[in-house]
């Protein structure tokens, strides 16, 4: 124990030399609970400073067709632990065990679509551009259509499911830890109805002996992505507005929406920020953060007397983005890596392993 | 049977839940007894619908008493889409002794001059209010019954309540009941909600209201359960004044269950960390709630919120209004801010 806890120790003080150089982009706090992979002990890792969504550079990285396709829909998130023998050349093949496992569940009687002459038609797909790191696996994008069997090829197939596995600037401690055969791709965005999501996520589990969960985010993770949304208000992502929900714990549950100008979040975002750390504008730091949603509850508070702090932050929105507690999430382009880094942390904390 | 008096008659039947048919029926009397009587309520709904369909057929009954029916359901469950409230201002001197007959044939005839092709139904509730049910048409077209504009009018009392109103017709509306009441003009009471019980009984005052009292109430009133002699409740005291400054505010027991209240604020930012700037931040605020003023009771009983309570949300109940625009007014000197309600 004192070797590993020396281990923890000597972990912390270059990560502290970091955060004074600036030198990376990452600076961890850690903390002292480690737990058991393989034989290796890693300590998760709970980031204080996070990169401000670089707005620019986004359309480079990522096709813009694939990445229309990312942002489009409204996403329930899970996480998902390390899929084994996962191989990213034999994704046509994965396509066709999907696709053969939910025919033979529909004609055991599930009901998945109506209409009993249709089949499924099932792509999956890496998309390259979503990983940041090199240690980061590549996302990978599945879809199930619905074809009536005999169909005319200008039929067009209906989409009954999508979803995404990915994985955005994990914990590369802990990716080497992972025995080689392993695919670390933490977080899984679904769309669709809940009988496909549960026989897809059947179908992995079974194929590649993994688990799933759901992932719910935190108030903390919310406020992060209210927090790095604003931030980009300044240079090409402008907001209209940002809304903030609460749920009060009152007899019945009172909801308290407070839906704020874009210009005046990004005001108090600002002086909120150079308050602390004037000459540093291109990273995001948790008690900035703090600070910008606890002025907004004391902006509340001092009309209405009421403390915000007594309930729960269930949802924060843009017109563009919005994240709520029970895990489901729209992104818009621009906020895709930094929203998707931010996951993936949530993932790796929620997995049990 | 006319078409559309057909469809408006299956949508009518449609609303009504099954329990309320029968009942509704016997007040309608446009059946017959025997008629009653034959109809099998145990049938499946379209059944029984069908029934009822064939039989206003063999009594030849036409659009205007299936408006009745309509009419008469809406009055005993008002649970349509939003209600809004409006204020009648600048009364005249007889807007006092204004009486239902008398109110009728104006309302009635300056509607019609105002537009021609439209259909108006009056009936007096057994509370004293009365109910209007306004089918709108224009100069080339008949009055379009599936969608009527519901309005309810308390006689001699400066409230009306109305649902289900474009804005076109809107001006018009507005002008015969100004003058069908004897009043110089009508606002807007800043008052909307989906149950017209609970906006009627805030606007006119119609629940237990608590007053403000000198002196303290003996802790025997409230019904308490028996405790240990010994066991003394420290902050008794608090929790009997927030309790009490709660009620006072937003009312005892059963109180009209509002379920929403906006704020369109647009004011000096208060959230501390205290620098010279002064903006104005454009917010608005909506609280949420199956029943408004009982979760604020609570918040304010359990200390959510404090005791004092915020002159923002007493102001639902001491004005009888759920949407608010306030804004503060501009720095006459340089630590001068004054914060004013403004409608």
């Amino acid at each position: 124990m004192d070797a590993r806890r020396s281990d923890a120790d000597s972990a912390v003080t270059p990560t502290r030399h970091r955060l004074s150089r600036r030198s990376s982009c990452r600076t961890f706090n850690t903390t002292k609970r480690p737990f058991l992979t393989s034989g290796v002990l890693t300590a998760p890792r709970i980031s204080t400073v996070r990169r401000r969504p670089n707005v620019q550079q986004i359309g480079n990285d990522i096709d813009p067709d694939q990445l229309s396709l990312l942002v489009k829909d409204k996403w329930d998130l899970s996480h998902v632990t390390p899929l084994y023998n996962f191989r990213y050349t034999e994704l046509k093949a994965y396509a066709k065990s999907l696709s053969a496992f939910l025919l033979e569940e529909k004609q055991q009687g599930a009901d998945l679509i109506p209409g009993g002459d249709k089949v499924f038609a099932v792509t999956f797909s890496a998309v390259p551009g979503v990983a940041k790191t090199k240690d980061d696996a590549e996302t990978v994008f599945i879809q199930v259509n619905s074809k009536a069997m005999f169909a005319a090829p200008g039929d067009a197939p209906k989409v009954m499911w999508r979803g995404w596995l990915t994985s955005v600037c994990a914990d590369p401690q802990y990716l080497q830890s992972l025995p080689p055969e392993f695919v670390c791709l933490p977080v899984l965005c679904s769309s669709g109805s809940e009988s496909l999501t549960f026989l897809v996520k059947c179908w992995f589990e079974r194929t590649f002996d993994c688990g799933f969960g759901a992932l719910s985010l935190g108030p903390t993770d919310l406020q992060w992505l209210a927090a790095l949304w604003t931030s980009c208000h300044a240079d090409g992502r402008k907001i209209k507005s940002l809304k903030l929900k609460w749920t009060l714990p009152c007899q019945p549950p009172l909801d308290v929406s407070m839906a704020l100008d874009g210009e005046d979040t990004w005001w108090l975002w600002d002086r909120t920020r150079r308050q602390q750390h004037s000459q540093d504008a291109s990273y995001v730091y948790v008690e900035d953060v703090k600070d910008f949603m606890a002025s907004i509850e004391t902006h509340f508070y001092k009309h209405f007397k009421m403390h915000l702090s007594a309930g729960r932050l269930m949802s924060v929105a843009t017109e563009v983005a919005s994240a709520h507690i029970d895990g489901k999430v729209k992104i818009c382009p621009e906020y895709l890596p930094s929203t998707m880094e931010l996951l993936t942390e949530c993932a790796m904390h929620r997995m049990p392993i | 049977m006319d078409p559309t008096v057909r469809k408006l008659l299956v949508r009518i039947l449609r609303k009504i839940p099954t329990g309320k048919l029968e009942e509704t029926l016997k007040k309608w009397t446009h059946l017959s007894r025997n008629q009653q009587q034959s109809l099998d309520y145990s049938q499946p709904k379209w059944s029984l619908h069908e029934n009822i369909v064939s039989l206003c057929q063999e009594n030849g009954l036409t659009m205007r008493h299936v408006s009745e029916l309509e009419m008469i359901y809406c009055m005993e469950t008002p649970k349509l889409t939003t209600w809004r409230a409006c204020h009648l201002t600048g009364a005249e001197d007889d807007a006092s002794s204004v009486e239902l007959i008398c109110f009728k044939e104006q309302f009635k005839a300056h509607l019609s001059e105002l537009i021609r092709n439209v259909s108006i139904k009056i009936k007096k509730h057994d509370d004293e209010s009365v109910w209007m049910r306004i089918a709108w048409g224009d100069t080339f077209s008949k009055p379009n019954h599936l969608k009527p504009t519901y309005v309810v009018h308390y006689l001699q009392t400066p409230y009306v309540f109305i649902c289900n109103l474009s804005s076109k017709n809107k001006p018009l509306l507005f002008q015969a009941l100004v003058f069908a009441t004897r009043h110089a003009a009508i606002k807007d009471a800043n008052l909307s909600g989906r149950s017209f019980h609970a906006i009627r009984d805030l606007l006119m005052g119609h629940y237990n209201k608590t007053f403000p009292t000198n002196h303290s109430r003996p802790l025997k009133e409230r019904n308490h359960l028996p405790t240990h002699p010994n066991i003394v409740k420290e902050h008794m005291e608090q929790a009997e004044k927030r309790h009490q400054v709660a009620c006072e505010t937003f009312g005892e027991g059963d109180v009209p269950k509002l379920e929403t209240a906006t704020y369109m604020l647009e004011t000096r930012f208060r959230g501390g960390g205290g620098c010279a700037e002064d903006r104005q931040l454009k917010t608005v605020v909506t609280f949420e709630s199956k029943s408004l003023l009982e979760s604020l009771r609570y918040s304010a009983t359990s200390g959510m919120a404090d005791s004092t309570i915020s002159p923002l949300l007493s102001s639902i109940t001491q004005k009888g209004r759920n949407h608010f625009v306030i804004t503060d007014k501009r720095d006459k000197g340089p630590d001068k801010a004054a914060q004013s309600l403004m409608s």
